[in-house]
């Protein structure tokens, strides 16, 4: 069904970016899709695709097909902090086959240190530049976590050697909005984890305004992706959870939507790597599979344009999405629930996730999962 | 007179100082660092798994492959499949080539004064992620590899699928880096012939001979290579004269005060690591006729990376050939890691040259972790009277555009140096 107002919504949001000045008079998006050649059918399919991902239904296709065409309006600034890059590279494979990347490449053109050719003075007066033209207009997206206080000096960047968090904190005052993309920047990462020597942290520790923090070690591109169209199509900012992901896509953990669920259901464990259980798929609980505690769309949206995930190749899901999982989610290859269920995120659980989200149904899995992975095998003692 | 200039690659900075107009030296200096190796200490062994590829998006499957040799190493009888050998080879192959891929078409050819070509380095570095995310699950950042194994249990119809990622890639070289038949390319030995191709690299080298750029960028015609596989052979070489006797006790790591990076030399002396490297201890003849021809200078080293890519896919073929599903992907260990107290170290080749981790192990719990990294071989910052790889590498240019030029042949990446 087709939820009227709503849709008149998310036009009159185009419309009016319409009026907006593009990047490049002499460009469009769908001609630049096109000169790339890729056809208006595989456009609009691409569309669909990421249509459904956002939660909107089939018909509103076309107006996601429009927002992707006026991403030129609202450029984007994207920030390297302390990181390894996975977030962009992860980007710079999108998907189906690269719409994105183009989208991506085209509007952030101003600054993009990966991907751009210009380096040293050039590419900091590029974002000087990118800053200055499109105050209050352009979209912020920063990837790794940023050393905080009197460790700033472990990254700075630039010919005037500013440090990172004086940079973050510049370009954040007239971001139209920011994003933490992955899970450095959102909640300090793996530079963080302890004993955290460089002190980095989290984007929104450092600056003033709202965050959306878009997860994941790397994030999917599809997140990457849905996150830019999502701001184009509402203008506002998406709703969140409690750690301020957007609900479209980090609203159900891992577990509810995993395809060997049922095995976890029937009591199915691989109970080491290679035994028969691996061979047919059975759960990876106990081989340390943090899905249960994790909220991501992982098995939905999928890696590499869909190809796999962790858990599909037979590696339990390591919780990358979610704060501190390097310290709060345990040894690797151990599942969590044996032992700490209840002492995961600070004490809380998840059910302080869960309660945001459907206490319900929820509560119901988490109360039974390590006691169900206890019943029904007990893990072999290893000698 | 000195003139001093800087300039700015990813995170690195060089201060170059010129005398009499020609680039008399380079300092190269690093501005950040993550201090992976302190997180690592302290933590329970296999978490090494997880953390370690994320010292390196750009390379951080190496990174992996690297950890698990070098936790396995800690063992004295641990046995491995070959069929565990053969799927990490082929995954690391697939990371080779996408990087040799995004290299040349995002970062060499704006430096030849053409434009970048986003979606031929996209195109094919998507079907080597998909590849490698067959097995991984994702990529970057797969932790597939454990000790003892890998968690995959591939079937017959991913072994389908991988193989059409790999012919559409070789289809993809073959209509657009180098208009020839991959195999032609392959046996081709004599390195001007392949001036008179079609194609996005010969169109470069013609480019770098047209120019007058053919001596450009060389440097001690030292080579090291320490990570052995099918493919790849362990080895120096010295002015064409190659031995494989060489230990990893002789590579030492030390401190420089201005910068986050250490410098890496063995038996007190600098040497390069890379394609151009592996190829000149493989002795590819290709590569071995552009060396005879063109010293160790940007022609080779260019030539060698893009070689690479062909080598590399025609080689997994024959690996997937190898691969017998049957056998176990994962043999557990006789000891549980708990109980366990060594050390062990291990070699890997990685896109940009040896890839070193050691470690220590404590009762199972990381006591110390040590990562030398490709670049760091590479842009190892020496002094005027013992400079490193790249900084000899460019010295005697008259402008800083040529020198960007040699310094980002080596295809420099400024993230795993700061690890
Ligand atoms: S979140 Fe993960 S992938 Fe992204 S920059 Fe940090 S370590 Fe790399
Ligand atoms: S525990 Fe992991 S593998 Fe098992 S059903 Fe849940 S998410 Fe899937």
């Amino acid at each position: 069904m087709k939820d009227n107002s709503l849709f008149n919504k998310l036009s009159s949001r185009l419309d009016e970016l319409s009026n907006l000045p593009k990047l490049d008079d002499e460009v469009s998006i769908s001609k630049l899709i096109e000169e790339k050649g890729f056809s208006r059918r595989e456009f609009m399919g691409w569309a669909g695709a990421m249509t459904s991902m956002l939660m909107l239904p089939a018909s509103f296709t076309p107006l996601v097909a429009k927002a992707a065409e006026m991403a030129d309006r609202l450029p984007l600034v994207w920030l390297h902090m302390a990181e390894c890059t996975g977030c962009s590279e992860s980007l710079l494979r999108s998907a189906t086959p690269s719409i994105d990347s183009l989208i991506f490449d085209y509007i952030s053109l101003e600054y993009h240190e990966t991907i751009m050719a210009a380096a040293g003075w050039q590419a900091e007066q590029n974002l000087e530049h990118a800053i200055e033209k499109y105050k209050g207009r352009y979209i912020l997206m920063v990837e790794g976590g940023i050393p905080h206080g009197q460790s700033d000096y472990f990254l700075t960047l630039g010919a005037h050697a500013r440090t990172g968090e004086e940079i973050a904190v510049n370009a954040s005052e007239h971001a139209a909005a920011i994003f933490a993309i992955g899970t450095c920047s959102s909640f300090g990462g793996v530079q963080a984890a302890a004993p955290n020597p460089t002190n980095a942290t989290a984007l929104s520790n450092v600056i003033s305004k709202p965050v959306i923090n878009v997860p994941g070690c790397p994030p999917s591109e599809s997140n990457i992706v849905g996150t830019l169209l999502h701001f184009i199509l509402y203008g506002t900012l998406p709703a969140l959870d409690v750690y301020n992901r957007p609900k479209w896509a980090y609203g159900l953990r891992i577990h509810d939507a995993c395809e060997r669920r049922g095995r976890f259901d029937a009591g199915e464990f691989v109970q080491q790597f290679g035994d028969d259980g691996a061979k047919n798929g059975y759960c990876l609980y106990k081989v340390g599979c943090k899905g249960p505690y994790t909220f991501n769309n992982c098995s939905k949206q999928k890696f590499n344009q869909g190809t796999s995930w962790p858990v599909q190749a037979g590696h339990g899901c390591m919780g990358c999405s979610e704060p501190d999982f390097w310290d709060a989610m345990g040894i690797v290859h151990e599942p969590l629930g044996n032992r700490l269920y209840h002492t995961a995120f600070g004490g809380m659980g998840s059910d302080a996730t869960a309660d945001k989200i459907g206490r319900g149904i929820l509560t119901v899995t988490a109360i039974g999962i390590a006691a169900h992975a206890l019943i029904s095998v007990i893990k072999k003692p290893k000698d | 007179m000195i003139k001093l200039i800087e300039k700015i690659e990813g995170e690195a900075k060089l201060n170059f100082n010129f005398k009499d107009a020609k680039i008399d030296f380079v300092d190269i200096e690093f501005m950040s660092t993550r201090n992976i190796e302190n997180i690592l200490k302290g933590k329970s062994a296999f978490d090494a798994l997880v953390i370690n590829p994320r010292v390196c998006g750009i390379c951080g499957h190496a990174h992996l492959i690297a950890t698990v040799q070098a936790l396995e190493n800690c063992y004295d009888n641990l046995e491995l499949s070959n069929k565990a050998k053969i799927i990490r080879e082929l995954t690391l192959n697939f990371e080779l080539i996408q990087n040799h891929f995004k290299w040349y078409y995002l970062t060499m050819l704006p430096l030849f004064g053409q434009k970048q070509q986003v979606l031929k380095a996209t195109y094919p570095s998507q079907l080597m992620g998909k590849a490698i995310a067959l097995f991984g699950g994702q990529y970057p950042h797969t932790s597939y590899a454990i000790v003892g194994g890998v968690v995959c249990e591939i079937t017959e119809m991913d072994i389908i699928k991988l193989q059409h990622y790999i012919a559409q890639t070789i289809k993809f070289v073959e209509d657009n880096l180098v208009k020839i038949d991959s195999e032609n390319f392959l046996t081709c030995k004599d390195a001007d012939t392949l001036l008179d191709y079609e194609g996005d690299l010969p169109d470069i080298l013609r480019q770098i001979k047209k120019e007058k750029l053919l001596k450009y960028g060389k440097s001690y015609d030292r080579f090291i290579s320490f990570g052995e596989n099918s493919y790849f052979k362990k080895g120096k070489s010295l002015q064409t004269k190659v031995s494989h006797n060489i230990s990893i006790e002789h590579v030492k790591e030390s401190e420089i005060p201005s910068s986050f990076a250490k410098n890496v030399s063995f038996k007190d002396k600098y040497y390069e690591v890379g394609p151009l490297a592996r190829a000149m201890v493989n002795k590819t003849p290709l590569i071995a006729d552009a060396h005879k021809k063109y010293g160790d200078s940007i022609f080779s080293r260019i030539l060698a990376r893009v070689c690479e890519i062909s080598q590399l896919l025609e080689h997994s073929k024959k690996l997937i050939k190898d691969l017998d599903l049957s056998e176990p992907s994962y043999i557990e260990p006789s000891l549980d890691i708990s109980q366990l107290s060594a050390s062990g170290y291990s070699a890997v080749e990685a896109a940009r040259g040896t890839l070193i981790h050691k470690v220590e192990i404590e009762d199972g719990m990381i006591k110390n972790y040590e990562i030398i990294t490709p670049t760091q071989w590479n842009l190892s910052g020496g002094t005027k009277d013992k400079q490193g790889v790249s900084q000899k590498a460019m010295i005697g240019l008259s402008d800083i555009k040529t020198a960007e030029l040699v310094f980002k042949s080596f295809d420099v990446c400024s993230v795993c140096t700061t690890h």
